[in-house]
């Protein structure tokens, strides 16, 4: 192995500005999101900002009319509130000083920001003192145009933990973990099952293997959307023949119950996902089987050892790292589940099949709530890397050593 | 011992069977479907297997509707991510399987960890760099696309280079070659099998790619295969034929490719474990 010089870099460059720019920075944009009550259609919400804003023209807009329906009623207050008239009008003046070379939204910060809040709260409590002592002709206006002028402070959306904690107490989190979890365990656990029972058949196939290696993998290779859709048909409530077995046989009441029961719908779809991966489950463990030298197997049989022991002493043992890499590798992606679902059930009846993906991105796009979307989809990747961390430390799955 | 065997291989055959025929039962189901008309579907022949009136009005309406657009979009996205993917791909996983360099670990267990993570974490932030950009409704989806397919890519590779002895890169070093001249003279010509199966499994993955197109891409002259298909199934009223046409149409390409490359994608898939 050669040291890597210079040259050698630019090898790498191309992959790591890729890696960089279109997954790790997005990734710290989420995690940066997640702190702030970040909303899209919400005017007020719809950027990040750590500090409190002014907006100037609104503020100019308004004071303008404060200072003129105080200055315009002069003679409806009595003698000894004069010299507060004055003043009012002198505070207009001098905070629209302190704006003068500024326009639309700016930052407050540092020295102006103490500046203005002072001489504003001045302001307000002066004017207040007029709206709420006196009685005169321009009384509620005055009243309308500081409630406006009030609106001119922006404040942070910067939330902290707040959204993070509204998201573990959280009941729709919950279902969604809930239903994620269901669905992971149920669909992996029966594709690691039927795979390994179709491996080893497949295995002791004499004839056929081609056609078998290449029906296989059309479930797998048929984008999963189109998967989703033809399993919608044949789980039709009136026209598919699914459902319609299902309830000859007696095991749905009524073949509409299949989408529209909360039951139904979630072993919908673990049918549905467990059809698409099994035959790739199947294909990785027939190759983990491929590799175990024939002779293991004659010097085991002349041993004595029985079919059933010779599984599970032998073939399951030398199989582990195969079987490991192909469940943490199916786990995650059935913990990731979106397009299956969004296709066949949108999360539905009453949200029975809502994962995690489907809530994060209801959140995101459908609510233009990208600030609480963000945060259900840390939890996801906390969880994620819960189970990556399971299956290689725990289980001792080794995931970068291939082949 | 020989009726034993015997009967042991039928089984085997009759398992098989059973299995070929779960497998490929909702393609004929569908199929059949594509060539009933409206009423059949609904009514009556619902749960015949043959139409009593075939008709080809559902592949009509279907090609009308855009089909052949999404799959044109397809075709060009899947094409795009394929070649720059792969290219990148080789040339990182040549340096990762050939040379000595601080942070290779690291660099492996970020991509490892970029692989595991779901995808739509980044599915935000790219929505809001490509609104800021103009970059929503182009071709340009293809370059998030890499967040799924480059890891792939890498994992296949590295494994395939790591096969190929280093004597051969010594040798042409002595003679005078350099890195470059060694990648593409000496080892692209050896690694052309792993290259190519790379490439098949980046342009499936990118070829069903959905999440990001059905976010970036709203306009329907962008849509994809899988976007254009679910668009079907969220119509007020589902109808039956149109999936149906749409799914033996879309199911085609991708049988083409899987009969003609089955055994360089299973290498691919095993050597990668690849995802969905």
């Amino acid at each position: 192995m050669k040291r890597m010089g210079f040259k050698e870099l630019l090898f790498i460059l191309p992959a790591i500005v890729i890696i960089a720019f279109f997954s790790l920075w997005p990734i710290m944009k989420v995690i940066n999101y997640s702190f702030f009550d970040y909303q899209l259609n919400d005017q007020q919400k719809s950027e990040l900002s750590l500090d409190e804003k002014f907006n100037v023209d609104l503020f100019n807009e308004n004071a303008d009319y404060v200072a003129m329906f105080i200055d315009m009623n002069r003679d409806s207050f009595p003698e000894d509130a004069q010299g507060k008239v004055d003043e009012v009008v002198a505070d207009v003046n001098e905070l629209k000083m302190l704006l003068a070379d500024k326009s639309g939204l700016i930052e407050l910060s540092g020295g102006l920001k103490k500046q203005i809040g002072e001489q504003y709260a001045k302001l307000e409590s002066e004017a207040g003192y007029f709206v709420s002592s006196y009685d005169f002709p321009d009384r509620e206006n005055l009243k309308l145009v500081m409630e406006d002028m009030g609106k001119c402070f922006v404040r942070s959306n910067f939330i902290g933990l707040q959204g993070y904690y509204n998201a573990i107490k959280d009941e729709r989190v919950r279902t969604a973990l809930g239903n994620t979890v269901v669905f992971t365990f149920v669909s992996v656990a029966f594709e690691l099952l039927l795979g390994m029972g179709l491996a080893l058949i497949m295995n002791k196939a004499m004839r056929g293997q081609g056609l078998v290696r290449a029906v296989s993998l059309i479930p797998w290779a048929i984008p999963t959307t189109v998967a989703a859709l033809m399993w919608s048909y044949l789980y039709d409530g009136s026209s598919g023949i699914v459902a319609h077995i299902l309830q000859t046989l007696h095991i749905v009441r009524d073949s509409k119950d299949l989408l529209l029961s909360g039951g139904g719908a979630m072993a919908s779809a673990i049918i549905a996902d467990v059809w698409k991966t099994t035959p790739y489950m199947a294909l990785l463990l027939l190759a983990g089987f491929q590799t175990i030298p024939a002779v293991v197997y004659e010097s085991a049989k002349i041993d004595g050892s029985g079919t059933f022991n010779t599984f599970f002493k032998i073939t399951l043992p030398l199989l582990k790292p195969s079987i490991l890499v192909a469940l943490l590798m199916r786990t995650l992606d059935a913990f990731r589940v979106f397009d299956l679902i969004y296709v066949l059930t949108g999360g539905g009846p009453g949200g029975s099949t809502e994962t995690m993906s489907i809530y994060a991105y209801k959140t995101m796009f459908q609510q233009t709530n990208f600030g609480y979307g963000s945060i259900v989809v840390i939890l996801m990747v906390v969880f994620v890397a819960l189970i990556a961390a399971f299956y290689i430390k725990v289980l001792g799955a080794n995931v970068m050593e291939r082949d | 011992m020989g009726k034993n065997s015997n009967r042991f291989r039928t089984m085997v055959s009759v398992l098989i069977s059973l299995y070929l025929v779960v497998i490929v039962f909702p393609f004929v189901w569908v199929m059949s479907a594509s060539f009933k008309p409206t009423q059949e579907i609904f009514g009556e022949g619902a749960f015949s297997i043959v139409s009593r009136n075939p008709t080809l009005e559902n592949y009509v309406n279907v090609l009308q509707n855009g089909i052949l657009q999404a799959m044109l979009n397809s075709f060009i996205v899947a094409g795009l991510t394929a070649v720059y993917v792969v290219l990148v791909a080789t040339l990182a996983s040549y340096a990762i399987s050939r040379f000595k360099f601080r942070g290779k670990n690291l660099l492996l267990g970020v991509i490892l960890a970029v692989s595991m993570f779901p995808q739509m974490i980044i599915v935000g932030p790219i929505y809001n760099l490509f609104m800021k950009l103009n970059l929503t409704n182009s071709y340009f989806v293809v370059l998030p696309y890499s967040t799924i397919t480059l890891p792939v890519a890498v994992f296949i590779l590295v494994t395939h280079f790591n096969k190929i002895p280093m004597a051969l890169e010594e040798s042409a070093t002595i003679d005078g070659a350099t890195s470059l001249q060694t990648l593409f003279r000496i080892i692209f010509p050896l690694a052309a099998p792993g290259i190519f199966t790379t490439a098949i499994i980046v342009f499936i993955a990118a070829w069903n790619e959905f999440l990001l197109t059905v976010t970036l891409n709203t306009n329907k002259s962008y849509h994809t295969v899988p976007v254009a298909i679910s668009f079907l199934r969220t119509q007020f009223t589902i109808l039956w034929g149109d999936v149906a046409a749409s799914t033996v149409i879309v199911t085609i390409p991708t049988l083409i490719v899987v009969l003609l490359f089955q055994k360089q994608i299973v290498a691919g898939l095993i050597s990668g474990a690849v995802k969905e």
